[in-house]
């Protein structure tokens, strides 16, 4: 799994203050602002269109596989060619096929538990921001315990003992147990936001903390919210899959980490057909990676520090500039 | 900065000169963990586990690295040769009127491995301690057993039902004799591990850890020049990769292993590798005849022509276990078993036309979805349960599931772990299960009898035995119980023809594939293995007492 | 002296949590899936001691009322009586985990003491040269190396170095058949020789949050004022990065090791199941597949312990070095 990268400030080391000079923008101006940054953040512009194309694969399969993923129809251990772009594997399915009907249980997974988990994380991330006192601490105490037991072993046994996950296992499974990296990222900016002007001026005017937290605050923190999306959905692909790989999903269902489950009990890379094995995590990595790129592109564009400089022309002497 | 960067690729290089030459320094050999001295055997047997170093031959986990090796029987049955007998520790043995008794004569010169000479009263001691403690009764003998005594260097048993005649596979070659001298001292003979094995077998257990067994050459062994090969390494694999590995590159020599693509992995390395699966059993398409849809035989004889039996075989096995028959025969182990005339009035064993025939006579017809229904709206969608960890039952039951589908019968395979389906087939709650018979003996009835016989089933809600699906019909017990009171092979053969007509009149369960005994072997360090034109034995490394006529035959080069 | 009493307070909860998870979760499961397991007990002809020790652990056929059996629960695995492990009847638990440990501490100790080293290097110097070509590459390509699945990087290399080339053995920990366990030099190169594929995976796939943390901390430091004054003074560059801004800039690197090992270890168990390495997380994974219950516990355990452990050790180092954690919050 990939590990958190961080370059927005965590609870035990001050770090930048946070750079918002938009800060008194509603919630569509906001997303406005996001668009305009992708664009021209050539990172996100990457990692948007990889999203875009699996999504695209996910919603409408049938155009570019034209074959059926679980018939065992064809010759097994067929090598790539126009008819199987990716050969055929050990049962004679289509691999390529496979692959591409596979995207849906993946994004399901992504999406399901991306929303569910930042959903939780920002419910409780911000809760604890602004109730403070005793809420603030045992939620601050749950977070912190939830983030530092280790997660895939915890899921490994979950899953153990539920015999065999179902996608909707696994979801809950994972959605469960991995909110809390995130939660503590929307704390902390929450609680830097909150003694903001704009924040003491609707204080001021007398509107309710709900108000307060929905209207105001949820919008400011738009970027980190659809960063903390990402990164829940990136671990989300990374921790089915790999459930799913060292056979605790559903060994029957069309996904990525089943075909990697089926090519390893296969020996597949032993046996000469080293592509069922490799091609399924290599889509892995690329969704994973657009993810990652949307990521970390949010990061630069919550905390201009982080965006790229671009090199100014030097006289010659010195070496570089901050 | 540059200094810097020159460091790293210095350190960096450095670690890739260390990592590399320790890589290369071994496997400059050939790239094989050992190259095998001639007279050392490596067997490949993946167990899953490492060892727990105990070796009670009576103990059911630790059978396979005792019985054999160390711990004989009184005589060779082998099932690859329809039962035919080689004596080991016993020299002859004859039945007593009426099929009631069995005398055993015993051999004599054997020393067991501390020198002590083994007796008759060895081997009635080893059938009294399993009726003093029936954990130890792994087969069941004392079912029939009523009495073991020894007089002299003979022992007779007498038994407490006529029907004992197949039992002599499990007296004889399936119990293991132990020395009456060590075993009388033991105190609690079920739970003590046993370290230190003492037996009369060709193979003394010299050194265990978790992960590798060593046993050497039994220099006191009664039979003379035997065993020919010095030594055995028996590594505790955990996994089915490592364990194919260490075949594949030669390193092991005797492999009980399920390989996947084993041309590709095996075969086509080394023109001295080979293998030969034989087969054993039937995998069977279970239906639990309480269904009231499943109880129409129309509709089990139409699944039954519904498959594809070949493509199973081909897809969901790798064309390594043979398409079986509905008569029920396995074959060729017992091709000689096999009626003719049930099977030719069974006609092609995959027929979708005459399968959806059969399900329009019983009155059913292509409802919603293309699944057969009848005039009541009873649908034929079923769920089949199978075991998740067999990834290879999965495969087939995906082929079984699209064949059926074909011809309107729907089933949703629901994958269980070992001890849920375990669970759900013995207390009968299941539509469908896809098992076979644990246990194997040397001729069809054994299997058959498992199946079919009353006596080992049981109502919905209770633990059956091994009639899984709920089978009864006093006609057929009457058979089988008639089969065991005789000797004759005649008459056996011609109660083995009415078992078969029963299975392709009555379709009780349904064989799709034939089971088989996994074994690779390496015919360059070693000769005398057992080959298709030579089943002297069944070959693989974890059937016993088997493995010690294999030991026996093998020579180095 | 405060700080230190509150991580190990913290500690302690945390420990309590996962106790208390391991203790609840085969309970709340529909079907207490340890029950199946009990007969497989009885097959063993468990003694009854085995049977108490079930009942405790998983619940199952127990008289007693949940508080209590949860009272012995805590007594058990506090006195270290983990149970009888199924699979490798009648081991304890214990002893069964004992035997991979040292694998896993090894591999997973090495390979992360080097990712750390390389990672902040290189995270320092791609810091201190941003806007240059290295600073261009490295964070993209490390955002993307460190959402690649572990086992694919174990995939590739077994599938190039292992079985292409044959460079190194592509499975195991040692030769078992030849080599004895010992301290011998033939045993430490047959280990060294089957270790170097796992370490290089986990290095590849951990290695990339190191760098990326270690820049954005050190970006950050280095726009404070007092690195602005050491330059205005004239001090070297290479002094300044490594005496004032990596000194400093590291310390929340610290803190983000310590979050970071629970990755380190699903990293782990994933390369330890790929290239069948005999380490905890390869048998916590048989154990799974064997319905092996007390043992999956006791690996859980241990595991958990271990981080926790681990991150209380960096947490107090962090409080060493940073004065300003001390008084912080």
């Amino acid at each position: 799994m990939a590990m958190p990268v961080s370059g927005v400030p965590t609870e035990t080391v001050g770090g930048p203050r946070q750079w918002g000079g938009s800060a008194q923008l509603p919630a569509g101006r906001a997303f406005a602002r996001v668009g305009r940054a992708v664009r021209s953040n050539r990172k996100a512009t990457i990692g948007t269109i990889l999203l875009v194309i699996f999504i695209l694969i996910a919603l409408f399969p049938w155009v570019i596989a034209r074959d059926s993923p679980t018939q065992d129809a064809y010759t097994p251990q067929l090598g790539i060619s126009t008819a199987h772009l990716l050969g055929t594997n050990h049962y004679g399915q289509d691999l390529f096929s496979q692959l591409v009907w596979g995207t849906r249980n993946v994004l399901i997974i992504a999406f399901a538990v991306g929303l569910a988990a930042t959903g939780i994380a920002v419910l409780i991330g911000i809760a604890a921001a602004y109730l403070g006192g005793i809420w603030d601490n045992s939620l601050n105490v749950l977070t912190d315990v939830l983030l530092v037991i280790p997660l895939f072993p915890l899921l490994i046994i979950i899953a153990a003992y539920a015999r065999g996950g179902t996608t909707l296992v696994l979801i809950t499974a994972i959605t469960l147990t991995s909110w809390s990296y995130t939660a503590r990222q929307l704390r902390s900016q929450a609680l830097t936001l909150r003694d903001r002007d704009f924040l003491e001026a609707a204080r001021v005017r007398g509107e309710r903390k709900l108000y307060i937290i929905v209207v105001e605050v949820i919008p400011t923190m738009t970027s980190l919210i659809v960063a903390s999306f990402l990164t829940n959905a990136l671990y989300a692909v990374l921790f089915a899959s790999s459930l799913q790989f060292i056979g605790l999903g559903d060994p029957n269902t069309v996904s990525w980490g089943t075909t990697l489950y089926w090519a390893q009990n296969n020996a597949a890379l032993q046996t000469g057909e080293p592509l069922w094995a490799i091609a399924p995590g290599a889509c892995i990595a690329v969704l994973g990676a657009g993810f990652a790129l949307l990521n970390y592109a949010f990061d630069e564009i919550g905390n201009p520090a982080l965006r790229p400089v671009r090199k100014v022309r030097q006289m010659k002497g010195t070496e570089q500039r901050v | 900065m540059r200094r810097l960067t020159r460091y790293g690729v210095i350190i960096a290089a450095g670690l890739l000169a260390v990592g590399c030459s320790a890589g290369a320094s071994s496997s400059s050999g050939s790239g094989s963990a050992q190259t095998s001295t001639n007279s050392t055997l490596t067997i490949s047997n993946e167990n899953g586990a490492l060892w727990t170093c105990g070796f009670s031959p009576l103990n059911t986990s630790d059978t396979l690295l005792s019985v054999g090796f160390v711990y004989e029987p009184l005589v060779f049955v082998n099932p690859l040769q329809n039962g035919k007998t080689t004596p080991m520790l016993a020299t002859s043995w004859t039945w007593g009127p009426g099929n009631k008794s069995l005398t055993f004569t015993i051999r004599q010169g054997v020393k067991w491995s501390d020198g002590t000479p083994m007796t008759a009263a060895d081997v009635a001691f080893t059938f009294n301690l399993i009726k003093k403690y029936p954990a130890l009764d792994l087969t069941g003998v004392w079912s029939v057993l009523a009495s073991v005594t020894a007089t002299g260097n003979t022992v007779t048993m007498t038994f407490s039902t006529a029907g004992a005649v197949p039992y002599f596979y499990y007296i004889a070659d399936q119990t293991p004799i132990v020395p009456q001298h060590i075993w009388s001292t033991l105190g609690n003979p079920v739970t003590n591990p046993i370290a230190k094995p003492v037996g009369t077998g060709p193979y003394l257990m010299s050194k265990c850890s978790p992960q590798n067994i060593t046993y050497t050459a039994n220099p006191h062994y009664w039979q003379p020049g035997e065993p020919k090969v010095a030594k055995i390494q028996y590594p505790a694999y955990t996994s089915n990769n490592t364990a194919n590995d260490d075949l594949a590159n030669g390193s092991a020599q005797w492999g009980a292993q399920y390989i996947p693509s084993i041309q590709t992995f095996y075969t086509a390395r080394n023109p001295n590798f080979h293998y030969w699966f034989p087969p054993t059993v039937n995998v069977s398409l279970l239906p639990n005849l309480t269904n009231p849809l499943l109880s129409n035989v129309k509709v089990r004889e139409a699944m039954s022509y519904a498959i594809d039996r070949n493509q199973v075989s081909t897809i969901g096995e790798s064309g390594y276990e043979p398409p079986a028959n509905q008569a029920g025969i396995v074959t060729p182990t017992f091709s000689s078993s096999l009626d003719n005339a049930a099977l030719t009035s069974w006609g092609n064993s995959y027929d979708p036309a005459k399968a959806k025939a059969l399900l329009a006579s019983a009155g059913f017809h292509p409802g919603a979805g293309g699944i057969m229904t009848n005039a009541a709206g009873q649908k034929l969608s079923f769920t089949v349960i199978n075991i998740g960890d067999y990834s290879d039952w999965v495969a087939s039951m995906q082929v079984i599931q699209q064949d059926l589908k074909a011809v309107g019968i729907q089933i949703t395979p629901d994958d269980l772990s070992n001890t849920d389906f375990d669970a759900d087939l013995f207390f009968g709650k299941y539509q469908l299960a896809y098992y076979d018979q644990q246990t194997f003996g040397p001729s069809a009835y054994y299997e058959l009898n498992n199946w079919l016989n009353s006596a080992d089933t049981a109502p919905v809600g209770k633990t059956a035995a091994s009639n899984y699906e709920r089978y009864s019909n006093p006609a057929t017990d009457k058979l089988l119980n008639e089969y065991a009171t005789t000797t004759s092979t005649s008459m056996q053969q011609s109660i083995m023809n009415q078992i078969q007509q029963v299975m392709v009149t009555q379709v009780p369960f349904i064989p799709v594939t034939e089971a088989v005994d996994w074994y690779q072997y390496d015919t360059g360090p070693f000769t005398g293995w057992p080959t298709p034109g030579d089943p002297y034995a069944q070959p693989s490394a974890y059937a016993f007492p088997d493995n010690e006529q294999v030991l026996l035959h093998l020579a180095p080069k | 002296m405060r700080y230190a009493l509150r991580r190990l307070g913290f500690f302690v909860v945390t420990l309590w949590v996962a106790l208390t998870l391991n203790f609840l979760l085969p309970r709340l499961m529909p079907g207490n899936p340890a029950l199946a397991m009990l007969t497989k007990f009885r097959d063993l002809s468990a003694t009854p001691q085995t049977l108490h020790a079930l009942e405790i652990l998983f619940g199952v056929n127990s008289q007693q009322s949940l508080l209590s059996q949860y009272g012995s629960y805590l007594g058990h695995i506090l006195t270290g009586n983990l149970g009888i492990s199924l699979s490798e009847y009648p081991t304890p638990v214990t002893t069964v985990i004992g035997s991979a440990i040292w694998w896993t501490l090894g591999l997973v100790g090495v390979a992360t003491i080097l990712a750390f080293i390389l990672g902040t290097g290189l995270g320092i110097v791609s810091a201190w040269r941003r806007g240059s070509k290295l600073d261009s590459i490295v964070p993209p390509t490390f955002v993307i190396t460190s959402a690649i699945p572990y086992f694919w990087v174990a995939m590739v290399l077994v599938l190039i170095f292992g079985l292409t080339l044959h460079w190194f053995p592509s499975q195991g920990g040692y030769y078992v058949t030849t080599d004895t366990p010992g301290l011998n030099f033939t045993f430490f190169q047959d280990v060294i020789n089957h270790a170097f594929l796992p370490a290089v995976s986990l290095l590849i796939t951990t290695i990339g949050t190191w760098i990326l943390t270690m820049r954005n901390t050190m970006i950050t430091t280095l726009a404070e004022d007092y690195v602005r004054m050491a330059r205005a003074k004239g001090l070297p560059g290479r002094r300044i990065m490594f005496d004032y801004a990596a000194r400093n800039a590291i310390l929340p690197n610290l803190t983000g090791f310590a979050m970071s090992l629970g990755f380190v270890v699903s990293g782990a168990i994933l390369i330890e199941y790929v290239f069948n390495y005999p380490g905890v997380g390869y048998m916590l994974l048989q154990a799974v597949s064997g319905e092996d219950y007390p043992l999956m516990q006791g690996l859980f355990l241990l595991i958990t312990v271990a981080v926790l452990f681990a991150i209380l050790v960096a947490d107090l180092l962090t409080a060493l070095l940073d004065p300003r954690t001390r008084t912080a919050r």
